[in-house]
């Protein structure tokens, strides 16, 4: 169990949603649809004898031009709590993240806004992963 | 001898290791007061110790894997088990004594939790009989 193997294992069932890129880690250039996995905070020491470690990513969601109104129906669908294009049933489609955790939840999409990036306005969202190790 | 951060503490039961997953572990002893208090007192209540008692607790992460702490309490109730406690790490000595303790258990929880939380129990367990402390 590494912070690698995690965000490996949070692309991989992200790119269970077709259509939508990942990035495992923070590309130089995003090209959207895609989904960015970022560490946020480790709390650890969660059980005696390093038992448990917490970890919160955030995975950000950049869907396109925030004055597409195309971005705004992709968001809503990657921000549904089911469905083929939901982002939080993709992470959680494999809570062990191929072995490299105990389990995970997406508890939620604290955020949702324009992102500046490469001169233009892009749409995008966050979702909140705990992951328990 | 120096003071310390809980991160290391061990607890088994009835032989299986389940520290990893205990996030919290306490073992307490106590002396009943008796009064003893008399006309000869000059006023004052005096009390002397009685019978000692104990009591056992933890927090745990609920794991039903085999094995795992959940699967070792789970056909235990009623039973009297082996406790054994270690309060920073596996090495057993005059600075980090072995606690150990059988004690009654009296309540297994099976299912416990809110929706979008950890599985947790808590558990507090009458001890029965001495406390042993080891130092090597």
């Amino acid at each position: 169990m590494t912070i690698n193997g995690i965000r490996q294992g949070l692309a991989t069932n992200l790119g269970t949603i077709t259509g939508l890129r990942t990035a495992a880690e923070i590309p130089d250039q995003a090209s959207p649809p895609i989904a960015i996995v970022n560490l946020q905070n480790i709390d650890y020491h969660n059980a005696m004898q390093n038992g448990m470690t917490n970890f919160v990513f955030t995975v950000q969601v950049i869907v396109g031009r925030a004055a597409e109104r195309e971005a705004q129906r992709r968001l809503d669908e990657y921000a549904e709590p089911s469905g083929a294009r939901s982002v939080k049933s993709a992470i959680e489609s494999d809570k062990s993240l191929n072995g490299n955790c105990q389990t995970l939840i997406v508890d939620s999409m604290p955020s949702v806004g324009s992102l500046q990036m490469n001169d233009q306005t892009y749409l995008a969202a966050e979702f909140s992963v705990q992951v328990y190790v | 001898m120096a003071k310390y951060v809980v991160t290391e503490a061990t607890l088994s039961i009835n032989g299986t290791d389940v520290s990893d997953a205990v996030a919290r572990a306490e073992v307490t002893e106590t002396a009943a007061e008796v009064d003893v208090t008399d006309f000869g007192s000059g006023g004052n209540t005096e009390v002397i110790g009685g019978l000692k008692s104990g009591s056992l607790s933890f927090d745990i992460h609920q794991d039903y894997g085999t094995g795992a702490v959940s699967d070792t309490l789970k056909d235990l109730v009623g039973t009297i088990g082996t406790f054994v406690v270690t309060p920073n790490g596996t090495t057993v000595s005059g600075t980090n004594p072995q606690i150990t303790t059988e004690a009654l258990i009296t309540t297994v929880t099976y299912v416990s939790g809110s929706v979008g939380d950890l599985a947790t129990a808590s558990y507090t367990f009458p001890t029965t009989g001495g406390i042993t402390i080891a130092t090597a």
